[in-house]
């Protein structure tokens, strides 16, 4: 049986290369794609990122070579070449990124060929094939990011031994992109490192130019930014670990442990982290007493990216104490990735783990549901989902509503939230999240 | 009511001897007096060269590069006997997509609705080598051209070609697609050549339309940049062009083929390989015998 697309939570590799790019600063993307693949990306973005789209050369402003009919026929390596050309004269940057879309991948126009002529006159361009076909916006993040570390990134620096890269935070396709960077910063930078994190107001272009000095690279997903960070370590050989996106005290925890013993720093850890949860617990003190007398222990439905559904499954089990009943992951991932995530999510007696269910289409959320609890003739004496909480994207909603439960969109597509700065990662991040969860679940009174 | 305009396309392996039979058949029906087209689907842009005294025409695509606006009145030029000739053409080898070319300019004179305006008999299609992409396939798809012939020698490469070609077929069969008229064996001289290719058309449900001799006077023909029907007129070969010319006039009902598939196309090379060497060998198999 063939399986439509039922609201898509993501959009394609040009989309996600180009959204990537719109976030980091002084860089211009220039699209070589057809015309209409810009704009379809933006009202994706614009619909989905927490009222984030475009910025300086994004959105409907962004530049591309619009290719048309004629353009397929006799290739459209010289619209490019004159759409370089224009986007140099007009738009202000310091690095640009030619990106590519399905119809000028199809008919293998030879962008590296036009960048490299740029390139020879000095001008900071990098070619990246990006063509929506090749996946989704997470892949798309993955090559634009490594054909930056491959022509951009400056080779042979000097090793900077306390310096660390993030990646695998993908600006837009997760909404709270500059406050999960903010806060990993923030959570490091505890324990002396210095942080690069390429995409927020704190960071330059200098930060990604010199990034190959970094010690570490430190992914924060199991599988966004990886292949980032193997070609990092292929074409500059900075090492890379993998952790999972620290929200709140346990991940933060075992997030500076990971970064202090692979950077073998002489630094007191645990003091460190001792320090921080006492802070976190102070500003829960004043919680506990109502949470158990208003009954805001939930359980929770979790229905996310790869990033999220691990993250904030983990942080309702081991910080929150909520009992997450089914984490549903909605990329497409291979099996050994499902094997590696779904012992992520194991827990110990007595606490229950959830169920884990891979399936892109997050309509069938409430047949693992039915399937946990199968409907009884009455409900009086059945064990049910009360009081239950759905914490996903905005298409997630209805499911909220149909269980009667409390709804909180936390990953793509967000369009019931505005997101600026707001985050969920580090010991603080956690307390937001705490936030977020129970003013949802208390809304209504 | 308009009266209904017959197109047929050509197809076959590049090299097989397409573009000359397709001018040959073109020069013969309007010999016979049908007001006839051929349009080159080819970016090398050379099916019509015979038939213009060996000059190269504008194409399609070139002129469509420079102006954004084309008539195709501008893109018509008359050939040998009054033959309206088109070259579709296509980009310089390596860049864009030819066969997007070819759809472009296949609709360029489907929309300007020039056959009637032309009051054109026939239109003939001459396409390159493989059905590689969905462009080469446009001739037979719905709406252009209702027979399809194929030019075969009895090499395995042509064959594997012309079987290429009757899955194309096969898949456009059922949504109004052109059907297949049958092989044009070229370069028939060997007997066993003509068993080979009679034995392929027979395994793929298909017929031999006619056989086509290897002659020197093709070849002198074009030479002087000319169609062996306007050259050597009464030559035997224009002769046997002029009988396959009828018969592709007075062909009236198409066929779906059975194209064999590739395991099974190469074993029966494979049988027809280990013949021809038993058949070197002087070794008498029924088939050695027949021929």
């Amino acid at each position: 049986m063939s399986n439509s697309i039922e609201r898509p939570r993501y959009y394609c590799s040009l989309g996600g290369a180009l959204s990537t790019l719109e976030a980091l600063p002084d860089t211009i993307p220039i699209l070589h794609a057809a015309v209409g693949c810009a704009g379809s990306i933006a009202w994706a973005q614009n619909g989905g990122s927490g009222l984030q789209v475009g910025g300086y050369c994004g959105g409907l402003a962004v530049p591309s070579s619009n290719v048309s009919e004629r353009d397929v026929v006799f290739g459209g390596v010289d619209r490019l070449h004159e759409q370089i050309g224009t986007t140099l004269e007009l738009m202000d940057g310091e690095l640009y990124v030619v990106i590519t879309g399905c119809v000028t991948e199809i008919i293998g126009d030879d962008i590296r060929s036009v960048t490299a002529e740029y390139r020879a006159q000095g001008v900071d361009i990098v070619a990246a094939n990006t063509g929506g076909f090749k996946g989704n916006s997470y892949l798309g993040y993955d090559i634009v990011l490594s054909e930056l570390v491959k022509q951009y990134v400056a080779y042979d620096l000097p090793k900077a031994p306390k310096t660390v890269n993030i990646l695998g935070i993908v600006p837009y396709m997760d909404a709270f992109w500059r406050g999960n960077l903010i806060g990993a910063r923030r959570l490091l930078e505890k324990i002396g490192v210095t942080v690069n994190t390429f995409f927020t107001n704190e960071d330059t272009l200098d930060n990604l130019k010199n990034s190959s000095s970094a010690a570490l690279n430190v992914v924060l997903s199991d599988v966004y930014g990886v292949d980032a960070a193997r070609t990092y370590e292929e074409v500059h050989g900075v090492p890379f670990i993998q952790a999972t996106l620290p929200v709140g005290p346990t991940a933060s925890a075992e997030l500076l442990r990971a970064v202090a013993s692979a950077l073998n720093l002489d630094v007191d850890v645990e003091a460190v982290i001792d320090e921080e949860n006492r802070q976190y617990f102070r500003y829960l003190e004043p919680l506990a007493d109502v949470y158990n007398d208003a009954d805001l222990q939930k359980y929770a439905v979790v229905i996310a990216d790869v990033n999220y559904a691990v993250a904030v499954t983990r942080f309702l089990i081991d910080d929150l104490g909520w009992l997450p009943v089914l984490t549903q992951f909605t990329d497409v991932l291979d099996e050994e990735t499902q094997e590696i995530i779904t012992a992520k999510l194991r827990t110990d007696d007595p606490i229950p783990a959830p169920k884990v269910v891979f399936d892109t289409n997050a309509t069938e959320a409430i047949r693992y549901i039915n399937e946990l609890y199968p409907k009884q003739e009455s409900d009086k004496y059945a064990e049910t989902l009360t009081p239950a909480f759905v914490i996903g994207s905005s298409l997630d909603r209805s499911l909220a509503t149909k269980i009667g439960a409390g709804h909180l969109s936390v990953t793509y597509p967000i369009s019931n939230r505005a997101v600026l700065s707001r985050g969920y990662t580090g010991f603080a991040g956690g307390l937001s999240l705490v936030e977020d969860l129970l003013s949802a679940a208390v809304a209504a009174r | 009511m308009a009266k209904k305009i017959k197109q047929i396309a050509i197809y076959g392996k590049g090299g097989i001897g397409k573009s000359t039979t397709t001018s040959n058949i073109s020069a013969a029906l309007s010999k016979l007096g049908y007001k006839v087209m051929q349009f080159g689907c080819d970016p090398k842009s050379d099916s019509t060269n015979t038939l213009r005294g060996g000059e190269y025409i504008p194409t399609v695509l070139d002129t469509l590069r420079e102006k954004s606006s084309v008539k195709a009145n501008d893109l018509i030029f008359q050939g040998f006997n009054g033959i309206y000739c088109v070259e579709a053409g296509g980009p310089a080898p390596g860049v864009g997509c030819a066969g997007r070319g070819i759809i472009t300019a296949v609709e360029l004179l489907k929309q300007q609705k020039i056959f009637e305006k032309l009051d054109i008999d026939i239109v003939i299609y001459d396409v390159l080598g493989d059905v590689v992409c969905g462009g080469f396939a446009v001739p037979i798809r719905e709406g252009i051209a209702e027979h399809v012939f194929t030019v075969s020698s009895a090499d395995f490469m042509a064959i594997y070609a012309a079987n290429n070609l009757f899955k194309g077929i096969q898949k456009y069969s059922n949504s109004g697609g052109a059907l297949l008229g049958g092989i044009i064996a070229n370069s028939i001289n060997q007997p066993y050549a003509k068993s080979i290719v009679d034995d392929f058309a027979q395994r793929t449900s298909t017929q031999i339309v006619q056989y086509v001799p290897r002659s020197v006077t093709v070849t002198q023909s074009e030479l002087q940049g000319k169609t062996t029907i306007e050259a050597a007129p009464d030559s035997e070969q224009a002769a046997v062009y002029t009988a396959l010319a009828k018969k592709i006039a007075e062909h009236e009902k198409s066929t779906t083929p059975a194209p064999l598939d590739v395991a099974e196309l190469r074993e029966w090379a494979k049988s027809w390989a280990d013949q021809l060497l038993a058949l070197e060998t002087g070794a008498v198999t029924s088939v050695g015998q027949s021929i």
